[in-house]
């Protein structure tokens, strides 16, 4: 095994132990834990205000609890903790990563049209799927069930493949 | 009203949390992704591995609800494979950019904009989506369990597979010049 350290983050041990203790709280309190469903929630709860009529007639929104709910809330404490985080950690938080700026350029535009582009697909998929890394993934697994370590495999080995396209250097194409 | 407070306590925790071992850095994920960086994905298993012990032994004492997503063979695999494609992307999921929006990372930003969009166009297209891609291949709420026929055996057996997975990515991921 490689001897560096995940530093000046913490080592990954205590994280994992934490992050469970925090998995399993929400088992004893909620339910399995999910944040893809914060997206149906929040946008139920702009469609309620502006088209509530086109929010009461698809499924997708009767399925799912509107703001004012734990799944809306849980998402609103994730900014928040990443806020946190983020004010009282020593390292320069960046607007576009390293690894994209060494392939792409400093180009701001550019990237945050790619992150737009990620984001749908994200969501698509995730809402397709009926979970994402958190609410299939880590939930379903943590259940032991099949859908969540199938959907593990195959969101792994994709975005593995994706990153060999997306970051693949100029000269390994074109020289 | 409970269920606000308890939901923004567990998010803020969840996030600081993630936050604190570099998941929601981009940058970081998508080394990961390259096989340059190995400490997110065993991070994601290990946590995996405590939280199914913790969650059995919470179980037996009668403690939390659970609910076991259905397999679909079609709608899971495909969902995933659109999801993999835009985490490749992005380095981002639907949980980590919202706590990289709390941290101040304007490209998540653009993620979480992006994912309502995704959302909304998935509302939109739900009635017909569900029928073609879910309904036809869905298995079932299956579990491990179901396919070894003990619960204890059923978390063994998870435990060997994700620490497999540890070790081969602490194996084959390789940083920068090593």
């Amino acid at each position: 095994m490689s001897t560096q350290t995940n530093a000046p983050y913490w080592p990954i041990v205590p994280g994992a132990i934490a992050l469970a203790g925090i998995m399993l709280f929400i088992f004893a309190t909620f339910g399995p834990p999910a944040s893809s469903s914060g997206f149906v929630t929040t946008l139920k709860g702009f469609f309620l205000e502006i088209l509530p009529e086109y929010a009461g007639s698809k499924e997708h929104y009767r399925m799912m609890p509107g703001p004012g709910s734990w799944l809306m809330a849980f998402v609103l404490g994730m900014a928040i903790g990443g806020f946190i985080g983020g004010r009282t950690f020593r390292q320069k938080i960046t607007d576009v990563p390293e690894a994209w700026i060494q392939r792409y350029g400093a180009s701001r535009t550019r990237r945050y049209a790619a992150t737009f582009l990620g984001g749908f697909l994200i969501l698509l998929g995730a809402r397709l799927a009926g979970g994402c890394t958190l609410g299939l993934f880590l939930s379903g697994a943590t259940q032991l069930s099949i859908s969540g370590i199938y959907f593990g495999i195959v969101i792994f080995a994709v975005s593995m493949l994706t990153a060999r396209l997306v970051y693949s250097s100029r000269r390994d194409r074109h020289d | 009203m409970i269920d606000i407070w308890l939901g923004l306590f567990a998010g803020t925790a969840f996030g600081f949390v993630i936050q604190r071992v570099g998941a929601t850095n981009p940058h970081k994920m998508a080394l990961a992704h390259l096989m340059k960086e190995r400490f997110i994905p065993q991070f994601m298993l290990l946590v995996v591995i405590f939280s199914a012990i913790g969650l059995v032994i919470m179980q037996a004492s009668g403690i939390g609800t659970t609910r076991v997503l259905p397999t679909s063979l079609v709608a899971t695999g495909l969902g995933g494979i659109i999801f993999g494609i835009g985490w490749g992307i992005s380095g981002y999921c639907p949980g980590t950019c919202w706590a990289a929006v709390g941290e101040g990372r304007m490209d998540a930003i653009f993620t979480l904009l992006g994912g309502l969009a995704g959302t909304a166009v998935f509302a939109h297209f739900h009635e017909t989506l569900i029928p073609l891609f879910y309904s036809p291949t869905n298995l079932g709420q299956l579990t491990l369990t179901d396919w070894v026929g003990h619960s204890g055996v059923a978390l063994g057996l998870l435990i060997i597979l994700f620490g497999i997975g540890i070790l081969l990515i602490g194996r084959f991921w390789r940083p920068y010049g090593d």
